[in-house]
């Protein structure tokens, strides 16, 4: 079912009101789809997020657990390879105290994520993809989490000297087949989100996965609940005559890394 | 808020509520009623009595009771391995012994791990009796008021007055004598950082803890798998006549330890395999799982909850370290 102008007017008073937030012109000429998540923020992550016309996509398949076994690393994959044109995808939790979670942009890369979260709650992990025609085709998953996710310390906080290994990474990667790399990276980083009471919003927030001659494959924006050392899963585009990947990495204190990943020639399996 | 509680009431059932004489009288049967678990002991040997839990997760419905404890008759008292969920488990444990073995005393009390189903209802038993390896005994006290916290959170008002509490004999020695009955202690390791293995000598019962699961899928949140192996090795060559499980019925053959390993060796093979295929933790959760082990209780949760427990760590042990360009 579909909200009626008159509802959608009304709840974006209220979120003007109670929130402070501007109401988005087209809360009052599209309709929102009604949520499958069933969330209270729908309206408000859709206007903040998925500005334009949203509709809800099962082609966008968001995997993430029932439960979170830990809240501070929840596993969550996206494929939305059944789209054609795919310009961003943009991942948010609903109830997270900081809700977007990162923003892939695949331009020469599978519409393909896999990263882990911080949740603060019980939460939905909504995921929004965006073809060239604007549309935001949207889907998600409910997890179930016992709390305290965002505003816990990053273990990295019980090492004395955690800065030393700021950075390190450990990669695999390889060829699905002639033409598509499958990159699975993980940066040591606390990510903190500046809500673990004494410890400073410090996070990596760029990430860059190029071709050898430069050329952007994808690149992520990453958000205070991506979890401490982050460990991202991409299905980039390679040509059969490349043997290596570059990725740059940055957080917000400027600090630049940059690594070179193997990428082996197709094996006979 | 309160309006949306309501919703679904029965007027009597919104007029019990406000007039509290009821804190949840429309939350569904199990609240209905007082919550009270219904335990049944199981002679599997000559004084020694089991008291099976179900095989499921925690949740609302068993209060936790999905453990095996037990309680066996010596010449002088009684001995107890494991204690339940929560105090009210711990209370009805104490009545069942009590009614199984009228007018004897509880003179030991083992766990055999730190996980809040084994150890949350210490707390009805007299302190100087209730012994562990000084490992477990420091798990509880670092770990357990977390899992209190926890378990109120998976079953509710089950919970009601539980905490955690460790126990204040540390043990050390390989044998001990209880009540005129000798009982052998083996300190092993793999589920947990400390599982203690308790066999009573006369009868030849092995009590193995969480070592062993039987027709249950194995849970992983604090495994080492290889040394979890180690163990299992160690219980198949002791002189026994029975196992006791941790979870599922006891085990007269060693099916239990066989089935237990055989799962750990395929999980963490196939975690292995995973990891070296940069597959991520959604996409392992995905993969079959073979016939053999599909047949276990609550596998499917089991395996995906054994995916994020292991990952990282293979991660560390499975991914080559970058050097910076």
């Amino acid at each position: 079912m579909l909200k009626t102008i008159q509802q959608v007017i009304g709840l974006g008073i209220c979120s003007a009101i109670y929130l402070g937030l501007a109401v988005d012109a087209y809360a009052l000429d599209a309709e929102l789809p009604e949520d499958p998540l069933n969330s209270v923020m729908w309206e408000n992550m859709a206007s903040r997020f998925f500005p334009g016309e949203v509709v809800i996509d099962q082609r966008v398949i968001v995997q993430g657990p029932l439960d979170a076994e830990n809240q501070m690393q929840v596993p969550i994959t996206v494929d939305a390879t059944q789209l054609d044109d795919v310009k961003q995808i943009v991942a948010v939790a609903d109830l997270n105290p900081i809700p977007h979670i990162l923003t892939l942009h695949p331009t020469r890369a599978q519409a393909f994520i896999g990263f882990r979260v911080k949740l603060e709650q019980a939460t939905p992990i909504r995921v929004g993809v965006q073809t060239g025609d604007g549309v935001w085709h949207v889907n998600g998953v409910t997890v179930n989490a016992a709390g305290g996710g965002c505003t816990a310390p990053a273990l990295a906080h019980g090492l004395n000297d955690w800065y030393k290994t700021l950075g390190q990474a450990r990669a695999i990667t390889r060829r699905e087949s002639e033409e598509l790399a499958r990159l699975s990276v993980r940066l040591q980083h606390p990510m903190d989100t500046g809500l673990a009471p004494g410890i400073p919003v410090f996070y990596m927030n760029q990430i860059e996965v190029k071709s050898p001659a430069g050329d952007v494959l994808a690149n992520i924006e990453m958000f205070e609940p991506i979890s401490e050392n982050p460990t991202l899963t991409l299905k980039p585009l390679v040509s059969d005559n490349v043997d290596e990947l570059l990725v740059y990495a940055r957080d917000t204190e400027a600090n630049e890394f940059n690594y070179s990943l193997p990428v082996p020639a197709i094996t006979d399996n | 808020m309160t309006s949306s509680l309501l919703e679904g009431c029965s007027r009597r059932q919104v007029l019990q509520l406000l007039a509290g004489s009821a804190a949840c009288a429309c939350c569904g049967s199990v609240h209905a009623n007082k919550l009270a678990y219904d335990l049944a002991a199981t002679e599997i040997a000559s004084g020694t009595w089991a008291v099976h839990g179900s095989t499921e997760h925690f949740t609302l419905e068993n209060g936790g009771n999905i453990v095996n404890v037990a309680f066996i008759e010596v010449p002088d008292g009684v001995v107890v391995v494991d204690t339940g969920p929560s105090r009210r488990y711990g209370e009805a444990l104490l009545q069942l012994i009590e009614k199984t073995v009228p007018g004897k005393p509880v003179l030991r009390v083992y766990n055999t791990h730190h996980h809040p189903d084994h150890f949350l209802g210490n707390q009805v038993f007299k302190e100087n009796i209730v012994a562990a390896p000084q490992q477990i005994i420091d798990n509880i006290l670092s770990e357990g008021d977390g899992f209190a916290d926890n378990m109120y959170r998976l079953v509710g008002d089950w919970m009601r007055g539980t905490a955690s509490i460790a126990p204040t004999v540390a043990l050390q020695d390989s044998t001990e004598e209880v009540g005129g009955r000798k009982f052998s202690l083996f300190y092993l390791s793999g589920h947990t950082s400390s599982d203690l293995v308790i066999r009573d000598d006369e009868t030849g019962v092995v009590f193995s803890g969480d070592l062993a699961f039987y027709n249950r899928a194995p849970t992983t949140p604090h495994a080492d798998i290889n040394i979890w192996q180690e163990s299992l090795q160690s219980i198949a060559v002791l002189d026994r006549e029975l196992i006791l499980p941790g979870h599922g019925l006891q085990d007269n053959t060693g099916e239990s330890l066989e089935q237990t390993s055989d799962y750990l060796n395929w999980l963490h093979t196939s975690m292995q395999d995973a990891t070296g295929l940069g597959l991520t933790m959604n996409e392992a959760m995905e993969l079959p799982l073979p016939a053999r082990f599909r047949s276990l209780d609550v596998v499917e949760t089991e395996y995906k909850r054994s995916v994020v427990h292991m990952y990282l760590a293979l991660e560390d042990e499975l991914m080559p370290l970058l050097e910076p360009k």
